[in-house]
């Protein structure tokens, strides 16, 4: 049971036969490794850019693959590969955000930044902005929605990683769809209707 | 603004049907009133579901060559290209030989351990050679690598030929012997030097054979 990943599994993404390559892996080959890495770098970066900001998410992608490396004999096989990392990767991104969090004291504007776009308006690329707007939103809102929204986990998972009252997290996350809301969406009382 | 809209706060947990009943309809009655609310629930919900649409996106680079220096250049003298352009039958012809000829081979040989298999001699790795000596991953044991190769191997034996296949089980079976074989005499004689180096140098080949078979599955 040293598997970190218990009932979690990532909703999102099909999950590829690695078994083989991390058979390969785990006896030291790193060019199997090698393909583990291109099957999931996509989503790993894409998690760590999120949680982290683009500044800092390629070496967390980096930090998360070499941990997967030394953290491969713990991997016995319950879960797919794809969950154990992603798993890996949360807990990995959180402990360095903390790190990071107690490092520096730090006056956060985002949520300001945010309203002053939503009074100005908005192009119609949402997806695209939501993106852009995720990664404005504060820091603990942004972990939350990450986690709850894209990645799917509950509200009793992230509570127990991050350490707070589930009530939090829920308080969180609809700070972060309030803010996202009026980010993407200040037109929709015009459009709203046939 | 809470007076008016009394349960703003928790329309998220309403999206996420995570009300209990007595909530939800006391919401619910509000929001037969408020048009407001009404339209704060269906953005909150369309936020939720534009989240779970965003696509991965590709590192802007290549982010594989700064985690191959940090997880160790040793690890790569792995025995596939190179010297190593074997067949899997004379892969495993080779790693008998090895058990038999190797170090240490004579005295196994001695006590009965298997017929080497026929096959080409030139290819019986020198015991110094660096590419059978393979690092394992992090903390992974090399139980641990064992039985997953192991596992895989079973599980996709029908991506390898049956001819193989079966030079393959009958190499493991015969490794195996030695191994046992290693142990029991260290058993027996525990600080003996020139065993505990067969009995390592056996194991990696036991490892070798493996990987390579497994690569053969994974390139299958
Ligand atoms: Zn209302």
């Amino acid at each position: 049971m040293d598997d970190p990943t218990p009932a979690v599994d990532s909703p999102k993404r099909a999950v590829p036969d690695d078994a083989v390559d991390v058979a390969l892996a785990q006896s030291g080959d790193t060019q199997a490794f090698e393909r583990l890495y291109r099957a999931h770098v996509s989503r790993v970066f894409s998690l760590a850019r999120r949680m982290m900001g683009p500044e800092t998410a390629e070496e967390a992608t980096q930090d998360v693959f070499v941990r997967a490396w030394e953290k491969l004999g713990s991997f016995r096989g319950e879960a797919a590969f794809g969950t154990w990392l992603h798993r890996l990767a949360v807990n990995l991104l959180l402990s360095q955000r903390a790190r990071r969090g107690r490092d520096l004291a730090r006056h956060d504007p985002t949520e300001d930044a945010l309203e002053r776009r939503a009074s100005r308006g908005t192009r119609p690329e949402l997806a695209m902005d939501l993106e852009t707007a995720i990664g404005r939103l504060p820091d603990g809102a942004r972990q939350i929605f990450v986690l709850h929204d894209i990645e799917g986990y509950k509200h009793e998972e992230i509570g127990d990683s991050l350490g707070i009252a589930v009530g939090t997290s829920k308080a969180q996350l609809h700070r972060a769809r309030m803010l996202l809301r009026s980010h993407l969406e200040p037109q929709t009382e015009d459009r709203i209707g046939p | 603004m809470t007076n008016r809209h009394p349960w703003m706060a928790r329309l998220s947990e309403y999206v996420d049907g995570e009300l209990p009943a007595d909530e939800r309809l006391a919401l619910e009655r509000h929001l037969e009133t408020c048009a407001d609310c009404r339209a704060t629930v269906t953005q909150l919900g369309r936020v939720r579901d534009l989240a779970g649409t965003l696509a991965d996106r590709e590192p802007p680079r290549d982010l594989w060559p700064g985690i191959e220096a940090r997880i160790g250049g040793a690890a790569r003298v792995l025995p596939f290209g190179r010297r190593w352009t074997l067949t899997m039958p004379q892969l495993a012809a080779a790693a008998a030989l090895m058990i038999v000829v190797g170090a240490g081979g004579a005295a196994l040989a001695l006590r009965g351990t298997g017929t080497p298999v026929a096959g080409p001699v030139a290819v019986v790795a020198p015991s110094g050679d660096p590419t059978v000596i393979p690092a394992t991953a992090g903390a992974a044991s090399y139980d641990q690598a064992v039985t997953s190769l192991g596992r895989v191997l079973t599980e996709h034996r029908d991506r390898l030929d049956p001819a193989t296949v079966r030079v393959l089980e009958q190499s493991l079976q015969t490794i195996d012997r030695a191994i046992a074989r290693a142990q029991e005499a260290l058993a027996t004689d525990p600080n003996d030097a020139y065993l505990s180096a067969h009995l390592a140098e056996t194991m990696r080949q036991k490892l070798n054979l493996m990987r390579r078979a497994a690569a053969l599955v994974a390139a299958s």
